[in-house]
């Protein structure tokens, strides 16, 4: 079993390049894309909150790959995926009583997405 | 999963009042408890997400009351556990004794 000195924290912190995936993965959405988010109730981990479930929102950009955490969690599957920055009106998610202008960005994976028609 | 980490929407918890200049650890144990979890992920025997998954884990009731790094801390035993690197029994022991070192 491999263990972390203390000498070599600071330099292995450093080092550390997150969950960003140096490769390339099909585009399935573009800027501006309408898309709808699935409706999951996974028992593991999931970055898709219940609030965001089952809603309408925009492709704003396109972060680049990184690795999915759901699969990450559940068998260490990087399963690399492209992660985009999605918008939603704040009535799309909370309802009518919500504000007419606000916005709510949320980073977005692959599987968490379908084409909107 | 629907812990009770999400917590998007869930009225009655009070107002958001962020501290001025918020020091990142406000207790020494804190500042322990995260350094274990770094230095345990370094074992190579779970990943950023797994631990994550351990503190979503938490019965939501227990979540709700615990702070954040005890969340860390109990999601960091329940891997230990799990990966058989420690026992409850050894965590019941040492507690055990630091509560009668304190005593003393």
């Amino acid at each position: 079993m491999r263990a972390l000195k203390a000498e070599n924290v600071k330099k292995i912190l450093q080092q550390s390049k997150g969950a960003r995936v140096d490769v390339d993965v099909p585009l399935k959405f573009k800027s501006g894309d309408r898309v709808l988010t699935r409706n999951i109730n996974p028992l593991g981990h999931t970055r898709l909150p219940r609030y965001a479930r089952g809603r309408q929102g925009v492709i704003d950009q396109h972060h680049g790959v990184f690795i999915f955490p759901d699969t990450h969690a559940a068998n260490g599957d990087k399963n690399p995926q492209n992660l985009y920055s999605v918008r939603f009106t704040a009535r799309e998610l909370w309802g009518d009583s919500a504000s007419e202008t606000d916005k709510i960005y949320m980073d977005l994976w692959d599987d968490y997405l379908e084409p909107a028609n | 999963m629907n812990g009770g980490h999400d917590l998007g929407g869930m009225h009655g918890l009070g107002p958001i009042n962020p501290e001025p200049n918020e020091p990142v650890f406000h207790e020494e144990w804190e500042r322990r408890c995260f350094a274990l979890t770094l230095a345990c992920g370094f074992l190579g025997e779970w990943n950023l997400d797994m631990s994550r998954r351990a503190r979503e884990r938490m019965h939501p009731a227990r979540y709700l009351e615990t702070s954040y790094y005890e969340h860390w801390l109990i999601g960091l035993q329940t891997l230990l556990v799990e990966t058989g690197l420690i026992t409850e029994e050894e965590i019941a022991r040492r507690m055990g004794e630091i509560g009668a070192e304190e005593t003393d």
